[in-house]
């Protein structure tokens, strides 16, 4: 299994790549999050596999544990955002959100 | 190895649904989903912590949370997503999963797994998150603490800034 | 005994919504800004006893057991210490009187305490990944901070924040995992041993590269600024000065400079990357920033531009770059803040922030008016206010470096800078007074005061600029300068 230790990173990177694929072509700001959420599974993969590849799984848990924790946290008050945009506006759709103009 | 392969193309393809289903919920349970096979690629990887912490939280607490969110946020006109981004996306997506096994296999590869200097102790994960990481923990209530007390301030009912 | 640093602001976050049901305004307005001023004496206390012992690592100790939690302090750490909690006391202090009418301080005063022991957790970290955590602390409390307001514009431009965040706290969470896979360790002088030995250019330069997408969209470098110009403006002003004066500059500045300099080693292609950044930062948020109505988005589009300046100076890589550097990090800080909060005192006495609207307020706010006028005269760079040093220490780096290129386009940024700022001066405080703002009041007490604090600071830094220089900023550049560190002095407090 060491040996294949690539294989992981490169679904990593494929699971990079959808996430960002989704963050640049959805429209529902939930959808978005699910893209970021995607973007987190690569990111726990790259760090258990990198464990996988020093042999010290025990740190790298720790880390990825932690990792999910602030994940988490973020999950929670970006879904109390969005809430709060659709008490606002009713609907969903980024578009809506033009006010500011970046 | 066919095992391994197996599951990661599991968790590929229902994070490919969770995006390219319409409907939110399905595409809630679809993530839950490739949580729980990622969870069974750390199981097999020796990683049993990190693979039950995968399923009871990003499994569990995350979808539920996105559940009562699109509950709460249930439009009648939903969100017409653009289409062209939807049917190109496997174009797209094939010819990037052949570029980076390449690159992956031949360019990655030429680095050893066994690299000189392993340093630290592969200790028991108890140890090692208790007195290894214990800053660690101080940094996780900080940021338990800063999201349930910004969700608190977001759901206030009174004083709404005019 | 470093720890307090982060202990007192969360334990005393951790109690705040409890002494928010017993009073509602006294008592979380004392006891936080109680506990500010009690980190600006102790980062006063720390900074002179590093310069008796040197750079050391504190080990906790709890009951004579070693609890493992390990934090280094060196010069660079200390400076931005006092830099956060000079700025924090002072936003605290305007909040008394400015966060009236958002009612919910109690647990506004617990989420900027959160923001502030993420920050200094920050700077005192000794490892990768705590960088990345406490980073995530300040950015998850920022969020809610942004959003404090509850308005659209304010939940639009959180959710933008929140969204790019997440993605640059990912890339760089992704580089610690590849540079945890290439060295087995994530602390700072075993990473950076480890990363010489193995001397792999193009892993470390990938490494290096998903490291300047994440932290330069934390420090809002062009192209990665898109979020800044409506976060900004929509938080409520004393969060608009934290996260303009300290969020960005020590998540972005500060983790990119610990990162590349003391771990990575800073070598000719990267120096170059960052210069190159800087600069363009620098021209861009300068010209767009003439053109904007809003006086916080125009103070947003400055922000970007004096973190290119930043930027430049310390991608320089000479000791004299890094020190003015540093001395603009602490200049912009202290400046920016302060024109932030004048901001706030305008939208609280006339309700707009539109430059178009206002008119004359100087007879009606004369302080307001004098500190606006102190901050922006810093930041553009006129002497003998502070800013004008800091921007002459790097256009002289600069220039004995041989880069005459840059020299000139941060002349004529600078130049470009007192432009923008005087016509803010202009529009909102000189001229005929509008009849609209007949009766307008100048700022309450602590919004004043707080103000006029930074102010004289501005002044007095740039009088005695030199004493300054010597016992704050040279430690923190020596810190950066010497280089890759192997190791630290240990010391158990």
């Amino acid at each position: 299994m060491n040996s294949a230790w690539y294989l992981q990173m490169g679904f990593a990177a494929v699971l990079l790549f959808i996430g960002i694929y989704c963050l640049l072509t959805m429209r529902n700001l939930i959808k978005l999050f699910i893209g970021i959420e995607i973007i987190s599974k690569a990111i726990t993969l790259a760090l258990i596999t990198s464990g996988l590849l020093r042999g010290n799984m025990a740190l790298a848990q720790a880390l990825t544990i932690t990792f999910i924790v602030v994940e988490v946290s973020m999950v929670a008050v970006a879904l109390a955002i969005i809430i709060n945009i659709y008490r606002h506006t009713g609907s969903l759709d980024v578009r809506q959100l033009t006010k500011l103009k970046g | 190895m066919i095992l391994q392969i197996f599951l990661l193309s599991g968790l590929t393809i229902f994070s490919v649904l969770a995006i390219l289903l319409r409907d939110l919920l399905k595409a809630a349970i679809s993530l839950a989903l490739a949580s729980i096979f990622l969870a069974m690629v750390f199981f097999r990887l020796n990683a049993p912590y990190a693979g039950v912490f995968e399923i009871s939280v990003v499994a569990g607490l995350i979808t539920v949370l996105f559940i009562t969110t699109i509950t709460l946020t249930k439009n009648p006109s939903d969100v017409r997503e653009n289409k062209l981004p939807l049917i190109i996306f496997p174009l797209f997506f094939a010819v990037f999963i052949v570029i980076d096994l390449i690159i992956m296999k031949n360019l990655l590869n030429a680095v050893q797994p066994s690299l000189p200097g392993s340093t630290g102790p592969a200790g028991i994960f108890g140890q090692v998150f208790w007195n290894e990481r214990t800053f660690d923990l101080v940094a996780q209530i900080g940021v338990i603490f800063a999201g349930v007390f910004s969700v608190l301030a977001l759901f206030r009912t009174k004083d709404k800034h005019e | 005994m470093i720890f307090p640093f982060i202990a007192v602001p969360l334990i005393l976050a951790s109690v705040m919504p409890l002494i928010g049901r017993f009073s509602k305004r006294f008592l979380p307005d004392a006891l936080a800004n109680l506990a500010f001023l009690f980190l600006l004496v102790y980062s006063l206390i720390t900074m002179r006893q590093l310069s008796a012992t040197g750079p050391a690592i504190h080990q906790l100790l709890f009951l004579k057991q070693v609890l493992n939690i390990s934090m280094v302090i060196d010069g660079f750490s200390a400076f931005m210490l006092f830099t956060i909690s000079l700025v924090t006391l002072c936003a605290g202090l305007f909040s008394i009187n400015y966060m009236e009418h958002y009612g919910a301080k109690a647990n506004y005063y617990a989420l900027l305490l959160i923001m502030v022991a993420g920050m200094n957790g920050l700077v005192l970290a000794n490892d990768l990944f705590q960088v990345y955590l406490f980073l995530e602390v300040a950015a998850v409390a920022s969020y809610g901070l942004v959003a404090f307001g509850l308005g659209l514009d304010e939940l639009e431009a959180s959710y933008k924040y929140l969204m790019l965040s997440a993605v640059s706290s990912g890339f760089i969470l992704i580089s610690i995992a590849v540079i945890f896979s290439l060295t087995g360790s994530l602390n700072f002088s075993q990473v950076a041993a480890g990363l010489q030995a193995l001397n792999l250019k193009y892993a470390v330069g990938l490494c290096a590269g998903f490291f300047i997408l994440g932290f330069g969209l934390k420090a809002a470098l062009v192209p990665f600024h898109a979020w800044l110009p409506d976060a900004h403006p929509s938080a409520p002003a004393p969060i608009s000065a934290m996260l303009s004066g300290l969020l960005i500059k020590v998540s972005g500045v500060y983790a990119l400079a610990r990162i590349f300099f003391n771990v990575l080693g800073l070598n000719p292609a990267l120096s170059q990357v960052l210069m190159y950044a800087g600069v363009i930062s620098l021209v861009v948020g300068a010209v767009i920033a003439l053109g904007q109505n809003d006086i916080k988005r125009m103070l947003a589009y400055s922000s970007i531009s004096q973190v290119g300046y930043i930027i430049l100076g310390i991608g320089l890589g000479t000791p004299l770059g890094i020190l003015g550097g540093l001395f603009h990090l602490f200049n912009h800080a202290v400046a920016k803040g302060l024109l932030f909060l004048n901001s706030g005192s305008i939208q609280n006495a006339t309700g707009t922030r539109s430059l178009d609207q206002m008119g004359g307020l100087a007879k009606r706010m004369p302080l307001t008016a004098a500190t606006t006028l102190i901050g922006s005269l810093s930041i553009a760079g006129v002497p003998p206010l502070a800013g004008f040093w800091s921007k002459l220490i790097i256009i002289i780096a600069l220039f004995q470096a041989r880069q005459y290129g840059f020299a000139l386009i941060a002349v004529l940024a600078s130049i470009v800078t007192l432009w923008y700022y005087l016509l803010i001066q202009r529009q909102a405080f000189f001229g005929k007074l509008n009849e609209t703002w007949e009766n307008i009041k100048e700022a309450p007490f602590w919004m004043s005061a707080s103000t006029v604090i930074l102010g004289l600071i501005c002044i007095a830094v740039g009088i005695f600029f030199g004493l300054f220089l010597r016992s704050w900023i040279q430690p923190a550049a020596d810190a950066l300068s010497a280089g890759v560190i192997y190791g630290f002095k240990m010391m158990g407090f």
